[in-house]
């Protein structure tokens, strides 16, 4: 059965920093992407990366993202 | 045969020894062509291509709209980004065509892992395209670090011996502009290729080959396959490779103490000569 991974962007300030579920997820279902897209020739605001389930096929449901997530930021449902 | 020699090679061995395959001119040349050919930033790594349609369907089986989806993401794939697996010894050759050459952060650790600038210097680009990273590090993220061929070569045999795999990558097809050294699961191309069937990377021009004579069970090998085409076999005590699933890639022939896996090509197998 596939899950709906959320991440909530408002709690998630700055996952490149935090990056806890990242390793965390057992099976590295979660990756790191910019909102606002690759821009040229400036960097990007941290603040505009996000997580999201991109391999969510892979998800168990271990739920381990979803508790190491210090902003309670992630649901997972099946 | 491999189908981008047969329209890359220009006479060479193989199309990335062919140096047209490098020229300047291609980088440039793509601003006056369509929008298919323009650097597509979405294309790379395969993964932004793939909605959740295309999991959708795989998880019910429809095999039709997997074939179609499959179809369209690979056509865009081949055209703009794509990557071949390539042993180091073919990759040292590849250095010795082409300059500059310079280390630059991976997108894939970056995006998977998030893993900081200075610990993901394991991407390596070639070519005028380097200039630009030099020009822009706040947009490329970590800059670049150019590197002497000798460093080049350093660098990429001490990432071989790390258990990364070597791998070319095309920036507007035929262009070759970037070695990547890559590991499963964290590479979104092996990735996308191992889980999806997506041909977004190429398998090499070899495939190992263990000798039962030789190979004494040791397990040295086991862990550096990264596409999930070595096993060992508990009932002969021997390390088993699954040569329709080998990528060619030679990290486990590197690291048998016993010599006893051999690069052999591809093409000398009737039966593999067309699995790329």
């Amino acid at each position: 059965m596939l899950p709906t991974i959320t991440v909530d962007d408002k709690k998630c300030h700055d996952p490149l920093a935090c990056r806890k579920c990242l390793l965390i997820c057992p099976t590295h279902v979660l990756g790191l992407g910019a909102k606002v897209g690759p821009k040229k020739y400036r960097e990007i605001d941290p603040n505009q990366f996000i997580v999201a389930g991109v391999r969510f096929e892979k998800c168990t449901g271990c739920m381990e993202c979803v508790n190491v997530c210090p902003k309670s930021a992630i649901q997972v449902s099946f | 045969m491999c189908v981008w020699c047969e329209r890359y090679a220009g006479g060479y061995e193989r199309w990335y020894f062919n140096p047209a395959n490098y020229a300047r001119k291609l980088y440039k040349i793509r601003k006056d062509e369509g929008p298919e050919l323009q650097p597509n930033p979405v294309v790379a790594g395969g993964m932004a291509l793939i909605d959740r349609g295309f999991v959708e369907a795989l998880d019910r089986k429809d095999h039709e709209a997997v074939a179609k989806m499959r179809h369209d993401v690979e056509q865009l794939a081949w055209t703009v980004h794509f990557g071949q697996v390539v042993t180091l010894e073919d990759i040292l050759k590849v250095i010795d065509i082409i300059y500059p050459i310079a280390l630059m952060t991976c997108a894939c650790r970056r995006s998977m892992l998030g893993t900081p600038n200075e610990e993901n210097f394991t991407c390596m680009g070639m070519g005028p395209g380097m200039y630009k990273w030099e020009r822009w590090p706040e947009t490329y993220r970590g800059g670049v670090q150019f590197l002497t061929p000798d460093e080049a070569r350093d660098a990429v045999t001490k990432m071989n011996k790390r258990g990364l795999v070597q791998t070319l990558f095309t920036f507007g097809t035929p262009y070759i502009g970037g070695i990547c050294n890559c590991d499963y699961p964290d590479c979104s191309a092996i990735r996308t290729t191992v889980d999806y069937g997506i041909q977004f990377l190429w398998k090499g021009h070899h495939v190992a080959r263990v000798d039962n004579e030789l190979c004494n069970g040791c397990a040295s090998c086991i862990h550096r396959c990264q596409f999930k085409a070595l096993s060992f076999s508990a009932s002969q005590n021997k390390a088993y490779i699954d040569l329709f699933q080998c990528f060619g890639c030679g990290l486990c022939a590197s690291e048998c103490p016993q010599d006893a896996i051999t690069m052999v090509e591809r093409t000398s197998f009737p039966a593999l000569a067309n699995v790329w």
